[in-house]
């Protein structure tokens, strides 16, 4: 039997599925990323470091402020700018409100629809048009929260190597930090929710990745961490992680110790509970989740969580604000070669840059999260797919391999350098 | 007091930025002060879930966006909302069409019962280009039948008159 799903719906750029199946074993699985290559790197190449935040904003609609946060975090590496507690705080609560809108546009609009049968959201919110009015305000605030700081909520523009470009004023923030405080009630509603969700039981070994950050839940910096205990810093990463062209694929593949890993949400929870608080570990053992997890679809918990932990986080960042003499570092370009990463909502995003003397890009290198799933989602797509049964049908297997991969949120826009479905059973 | 919303759709690509100036001259004709209801003008560069957060709370709502339907460019149309639909109907994060977000928001019970669409047929959607002239003309003149239509139903009615009325 083969299984083709020619195009993924509810994913964000362009991908296909090939399974080919003999008897009762997969013999071949492949997920291709077709999308072309958008040679963001390249394009980086002879541009001011200035130009950066603006560009690498362009790479994706709904995670720009992962972008410009990786590449500011690289680029002050290589000029060794230290950005003062002010300007750390205020990218925190920034980098908050993507983590609010775009981990509360994948569970309602991508993710949800699959675990309740539903054939698409808009079917979904006639039906539970409360829990989706309810997601859709918080994903508002998300953006609102980026627009604070950024002027808008798609490629904000303040973010520059050093610090910000302009402070918001002291009402706006505290507008926003009432909001903020006032959405508790419903982030904390929406991690009950999805703690109500009846998922598989798909329990399955991989080797978590994710960054670790102080005493803090790991957002806008932090060094890199395993679970079989690896701490590196990001210059460190390329000496661990190796990228691979794979033909099937326009987005390099992944590999951690010669096999598969998972970024993103349920990997940054398994490494980190230990920072979330009292209140959070109690929230999740209230949901039914035993952490740290191995059934991948716990993830659309671990967004819940980290949707409520954001809000909180940035109502509480948002205290006592005062307008700093200046929001950012002075910065003085020099020569060399800068590491940077941060979380981005579906996991760690890394970047290196080589500088020369006036700050102008001679070389990027930028690993998006969904480069890095890669191999781990065709590894769960193979257990999952032995779990469900293959004596299923062609289309009861494509939507459970829909299922499967919708759960990692993929960007294939962001990593094209992605879902069509074709399935072989001979 | 009526809220009303006007919104173009639009991108920096040639005909596709009907929608911006549509918005772009009614906010030159200076409406606000002349109407009796609550008038708000948005240009959106994409119809995403923004577009539902903008019918909240509106009761009516005017949406502007470039058409592709084979009529001669230029051509400004009414559209009933039923007749919208999308090449892909396929959602997600990025690809939210008005299509999808009309349909999103009445299954979310947000959408208002007044919502007017029209459609300016666009001739080409070039990067970094204008827009042809003749998209540019019919802009214009479309913001004045809208700023006209609005003025019928939630004209403010002239001092004099409510000095006479009182």
């Amino acid at each position: 039997m083969q299984i083709d799903v020619p195009a993924l719906s509810r994913v964000e750029g362009e991908g296909a599925l090939h399974v080919r199946i003999r008897g009762d074993e997969i013999e071949e699985l492949m997920l291709q990323i077709y999308e072309p290559p958008r040679l963001f790197e390249k394009a980086l190449e002879g541009r001011s470091y200035e130009e950066v935040p603006d560009m690498v904003a362009r790479i994706c609609g709904i995670c720009p402020v992962a972008y410009q946060i990786s590449a500011v975090n690289a680029l002050e590496s290589a000029f060794d700018i230290k950005v003062d507690p002010w300007v750390q705080a205020m990218r925190r609560a920034l980098y908050c409100g993507e983590w609010i809108e775009s981990h509360c546009l994948h569970i309602h609009l991508l993710a949800a629809p699959d675990f309740f049968g539903y054939e698409s959201a808009i079917q979904m919110a006639r039906e539970h048009p409360e829990v989706v009015r309810r997601g859709l305000k918080l994903q508002g605030l998300g953006n609102d929260l980026i627009r604070l700081f950024g002027g808008r909520s798609v490629h904000p523009v303040s973010v520059r190597v050093g610090g910000f470009h302009r402070a918001p004023s002291a009402n706006e923030v505290a507008a926003m930090r009432e909001r903020l405080y006032a959405a508790l009630i419903e982030s904390e509603a929406l991690v009950r929710w999805t703690g109500s969700i009846r998922v598989p039981d798909d329990q399955q070994q991989f080797p978590n990745v994710a960054m670790r950050s102080g005493e803090e839940y790991p957002i806008q910096r932090g060094y890199i961490s395993a679970d079989d205990g690896l701490a590196i810093e990001p210059e460190q990463f390329e000496h661990h992680f190796t990228q691979q062209h794979v033909a099937h694929s326009t987005a390099l593949y992944s590999h951690y110790r010669g096999g598969a890993y998972l970024v993103g949400p349920l990997a940054r929870l398994n490494l980190n509970r230990d920072r979330l608080t009292a209140a959070h570990q109690q929230l999740l053992h209230d949901a039914g989740i035993a952490v740290p997890s191995a059934n991948m679809f716990n993830s659309v918990v671990a967004r819940a969580v980290e949707v409520h932990y954001a809000i909180g986080e940035a109502a509480r960042l948002l205290e006592n604000y005062k307008i700093p003499t200046s929001p950012a570092a002075t910065v003085t370009p020099r020569a060399g070669v800068g590491y940077g990463c941060s979380e981005a909502p579906r996991g760690l995003l890394w970047h290196r840059y080589r500088v020369d003397a006036q700050g102008q890009i001679l070389e990027a290198n930028i690993i998006p999260p969904t480069s890095q799933n890669q191999a781990r989602i065709e590894q769960d797509l193979r257990l999952s797919l032995l779990a469900f049964g293959l004596h299923h049908d062609d289309e009861q297997l494509r939507l459970h391999c829909e299922k499967v991969i919708r759960n990692y949120d993929p960007c294939i826009s962001c990593a094209t350098h992605f879902l069509r479905l074709r399935t072989e059973r001979l | 007091m009526t809220d009303v919303r006007v919104i173009g759709i639009g991108s920096p690509a040639g005909d596709d930025q009907a929608g911006w100036l549509v918005v772009d001259a009614l906010r030159r004709l200076g409406l606000a002060e002349r109407l009796s209801c609550a008038l708000r003008i948005v240009a959106l560069d994409r119809p995403s879930t923004q577009l539902i957060h903008e019918f909240e709370d509106a009761d009516v709502v005017v949406l502007i966006d470039a058409t592709r339907t084979g009529a001669r460019p230029g051509t400004v149309r009414q559209i009933d909302r039923t007749e919208c639909f999308e090449v892909d109907h396929s959602l997600s994060g990025h690809l939210l069409g008005v299509a999808s977000a009309l349909e999103l928001a009445d299954a979310l019970e947000l959408l208002p019962a007044d919502v007017r669409i029209y459609g300016i047929e666009m001739q080409s959607a070039i990067a970094n280009c204008g827009p042809s002239h003749c998209v540019a003309s019919a802009a214009s003149e479309l913001a004045q039948t809208i700023a006209d239509e609005l003025l019928q139903r939630f004209g403010a009615p002239a001092a004099s008159d409510a000095a006479a009325a009182g």
